[in-house]
């Protein structure tokens, strides 16, 4: 089974992603509610993937994308932004997210980008 | 019935009145300093989030609202818009006008977001620096405000298992404090701890009660389960519900929900035929699996029916003789609630091939041990071609439960109800010694009888569970257990009533020993052994 | 730490008051002594107890409690050296007999000794309690490491095992066996429980 941490400082938002990714048979091993937690939970559970919203109380997501490549340089990180993040989200790509999810996205949408991601 | 929806629209609420009173907040210190980037951040951050939840879960008008305050605040932290008095006016209106609408989504008149402030949102936004056009004036929603706390909150499960083990602690001393006050035969005292006693059992049951979940939570995971699995066979399965709503202690479901995964995919893979099987043998083409919850006094009743090939007998037997269980002859000779029994066993296997959902070396075993960990049980019933149906007993919740009290040898026992199918009291006469043990012929049924002094007191060797000269006195006080498909009776000295007891774990180097589930104590201040009724049935086996 | 030997002396001397008075002297001596532990670096504090004829000592560290022992509930099936589980202060512990667990065999009572009261030792393990019970009145007594014997080789003919032993104590003309309970307690030992 593969595991899955999930970064998203809205409890709704981690909740519909949680249920989505379990329904479809994922672990999700951790839930971080900022940037600080992710970095904690992603050295310790140390996913398959990690999903990343780009706007987090403490830092940004682009922050701890770094962070978590720095002592994980091949770990899977797919970011969750929202319409107009445009420019974060490039960004992102740059520092080596895989892909990204737009807020407010479909089941489908969401387990297809997982999907492919783990499959990379 | 709390549907996956009901609970999302609960935790958007919630949420939603969680960032509502911070923003408050926030912009309150913004007008102290315009200039503060953090402050401006986390506004910026929960509108954000506010606009892409209300878009999720379909709430329009606030989630618009939200998009078009993200967009002035997000101008702000630009410098493209100045915090002047008159921005901050309509900022200040427009994160009312949120509160409004999230306070009234579940109210009965739906409130619209006022045209007048849409408006003057979008003029500072287009507008930006040129300030000739009017602000018009909007009426005002803060002077009718009330000040909403959520009524929800969220709690970790490790702070109510805390709370429920404080409660089990402050049960076993009331118990305690009652017994004393007959003692002394003090009014005032017995009046006082009469009180105690309601309000700890009030307590006792509001506790329990906030751990309950629905079993919905679990079930409603199964249809997409069941889809990828059937897929995964070519098979075709449709699942029926029922009983979503019932519910139970949230840690029981959490170890039910591995034990339940197990069984719907072995329902699936060794059960259900294929279509064109299907066809051929006369059913419809779609196999049918049914998953529901009922209620049943103490406990909740779960079960997983299906139509498929059901057990067939015959193979078990063969394969309980072939992985030597049981000898060839007396595998002829058990019934067949005894047979099923063997599916129960650890190691024992049916399955010839490992799919890529079902086996991976996991039996049933594990399912019962799963069980069994939360003094539930598990009964299988199955027909050859006509379908399996597994019946799960669980307890409501794991800290209480009632029991039966007895005594053997001066010592104090208690069984757990679960276990216990019923009590009765036999003649002396009407035991008789078959085989090295004791049977009775109970309501029609040959049940295997055990002195419990005889297998628990006397010395292995001098053991003899089959003789009656063992037995003191003329009427035999019996209590019919059941464990995995399996009756036994236990005869026992004195016979109390039955009270709910709360099941202290035996600490170490104690709890290594399976006879007993844990000790408790009685309001008399004794220590009250909790026999396991699944280590003394086999400790039985292993010994007759 | 400290506050937690501070706390260990008061409940010490508080189970002593239960017990007789002459007892309360001999055990809330064992206050006094902690305190000089603290000043002298080499002395060691033991709880001293009888199994059969022979004098054994427990370091106080490992000594939660010492209490007039409540009443036993016995459980079937479980090693003889177990008693069986009791109630002390809401808590239900293991109660163990040293001498069965040793194979070693009990003094004959003396006259002022009232066979209905024993004693428990309330060991503290890593994560549990576990209860010592001995017949006499426990003692406390403070001594010189000096007097330790480290490698006593005279040992073939105890019945308790090597490892078990931290040392010989040579006090006067008494023979002090230093047991280390928590190597008793280790989980080989346990696993030996299950029937």
């Amino acid at each position: 089974m593969k595991r899955i941490l999930i970064v998203d400082d809205s409890f709704y938002m981690r909740t519909m992603l949680k249920n989505m990714l379990t329904d479809a048979g994922y672990e999700i091993v951790g839930e971080a509610p900022n940037g600080q937690t992710a970095l904690e939970l992603a050295k310790e559970t140390k996913p398959d993937l990690i999903t990343l919203d780009v706007i987090l109380p403490d830092n940004t997501g682009l922050d701890v994308l770094k962070g978590i490549k720095a002592e994980q340089p091949d770990m899977r990180v797919i970011i969750v932004s929202a319409v107009g993040q445009e420019v974060i989200v490039n960004e992102a790509m740059e520092y080596g997210a895989l892909s990204y999810i737009v807020k407010p996205f479909s089941e489908e949408k969401v387990l297809e980008v997982v999907k492919k991601a783990l499959e990379e | 019935m709390k549907s996956r929806e009901q609970e999302y629209k609960e935790i958007f609420i919630a949420e939603a009145l969680e960032y509502f009173d911070a923003l408050n907040r926030l912009i309150s210190e913004l007008e102290k300093r315009p200039q503060d980037d953090q402050v401006l951040a986390e506004i910026f951050r929960m509108l954000h989030n506010l606009k892409a939840n209300a878009k999720a879960i379909g709430y329009l008008q606030i989630s618009d609202l939200s998009h078009k305050l993200e967009t002035a605040f997000g101008l702000i932290r630009n410098k493209e818009l100045s915090f002047s008095d008159e921005v901050v006016g309509v900022l200040f209106d427009g994160i009312d006008m949120l509160g409004e609408l999230i306070g009234n989504i579940d109210g009965e008149f739906p409130v619209e977001p006022d045209q007048v402030l849409l408006r003057n949102l979008d003029i500072i936004v287009d507008s930006l620096s040129d300030s000739t056009i009017e602000l018009a004036k909007v009426q005002k929603f803060s002077t009718s405000r009330n000040l909403t706390l959520s009524d929800l909150i969220y709690i970790q499960i490790r702070k109510l298992d805390h709370l429920m083990n404080l409660v089990g602690e402050l049960i076993i001393d009331r118990d305690r404090i009652l017994s004393l006050s007959r003692e002394l035969d003090h009014d005032e005292l017995k009046q006082v701890s009469s009180h105690l006693y309601r309000i700890t059992e009030e307590l006792q049951y509001s506790v329990m009660d906030a751990r309950l979940v629905s079993i919905g939570t679990l079930f409603n995971k199964f249809p997409r389960v069941v889809r990828d699995i059937a897929n995964a066979e070519k098979k075709e399965v449709d699942l029926e519900l029922s009983g979503q709503d019932i519910q139970i202690d949230r840690n029981i479901l959490q170890i039910m929900t591995d034990s339940l995964l197990h069984l719907v995919r072995n329902a699936i893979t060794h059960g259900i035929e294929k279509p064109a099987e299907r066809e051929k043998s006369g059913k419809p083409k779609t196999g049918n699996l049914e998953l529901s919850a009922r209620s049943d006094r103490e406990s909740v009743v779960i079960t997983l029916a299906d139509d498929g090939k059901g057990i067939d007998l015959k193979k078990v037997r063969s394969a309980a003789v072939q992985q030597r269980m049981v000898s060839a002859d007396v595998a002829e000779d058990l019934p067949d609630s005894e047979v099923f029994s063997f599916l129960f066993e650890p190691g024992f296997s049916m399955a010839k091939e490992v799919t890529e959902f079902s086996g991976r070396g996991v039996g049933l075993d594990v399912v019962k041990n799963a069980i069994d960990s939360i003094g539930g049980r598990i009964r299988v019933e199955s027909e050859k071609g006509k379908g399996t149906t597994f019946t799960l007993q669980l307890p409501t919740s794991i800290a209480v439960k009632g029991a039966l009290l007895f005594e053997v040898d001066s010592i104090f026992y208690a069984i757990p109800l679960i276990h216990t199918d019923s009590v009765v009291a036999l003649d002396k006469d009407e035991l008789h010694e078959v085989s090295d043990v004791l049977v009775a012929d109970i309501k029609g049924e040959t049940v295997t009888v055990v002195y419990l002094h005889e297998l628990l007191n006397t010395g292995e060797p001098n053991m003899r569970l089959g003789d009656k000269t063992r037995l003191q006195g003329q009427v035999q006080n019996i209590i019919i257990v059941s464990y995995n498909n399996r009756k036994l009776g236990l005869i026992v000295d004195k016979l109390y009533r039955q009270q709910d007891i709360v099941v202290k774990p035996l600490s170490k180097p104690l709890d290594s020993i399976d006879l007993y589930g844990g000790v408790t104590l009685l309001g008399t201040g004794k220590v009250c052994l909790v026999l396991d009724v699944p280590a003394i049935t086999k400790y039985f086996i292993s010994k007759r | 730490m400290k506050d937690k030997s501070k706390k260990k002396e008061e409940q010490l001397a508080a189970d002593a008051v239960t017990t007789s008075a002459t007892d309360v002297q001999e055990i809330s001596s064992l206050a006094e002594a902690t305190k000089s532990t603290a000043a002298a670096e080499e002395t060691i504090h033991l709880i001293v107890f009888k199994l059969g004829a022979e004098e054994y000592g427990i370091k106080i560290e490992q000594v939660k409690e010492v209490t007039v022992t409540p009443s036993v509930t016995r459980m079937p099936r479980t090693p003889d050296f177990i008693k069986g589980v009791a109630n002390i202060r809401g808590d239900i512990i293991a109660i163990m007999d040293l001498e069965e667990r040793f194979g070693i065999r009990p003094a004959p009572l003396t006259s002022d000794q009232n066979p209905n009261i024993t004693y428990t030792l309330v060991i503290e393990a890593r994560d549990y309690s576990i209860g010592v019970i001995v017949r006499e009145v426990p003692q406390s007594l403070n001594l010189s490491m000096a007097k330790i014997d480290k490698a006593p080789s005279f040992l073939q003919d105890i019945n308790i095992h090597a490892n078990y032993i931290e040392g010989i104590a040579k006090v006067n003309e008494r023979l002090i066996i230093v047991l280390d309970m928590y190597k008793i307690l280790t989980q080989d030992e346990i696993q030996e429980l299950k029937s």
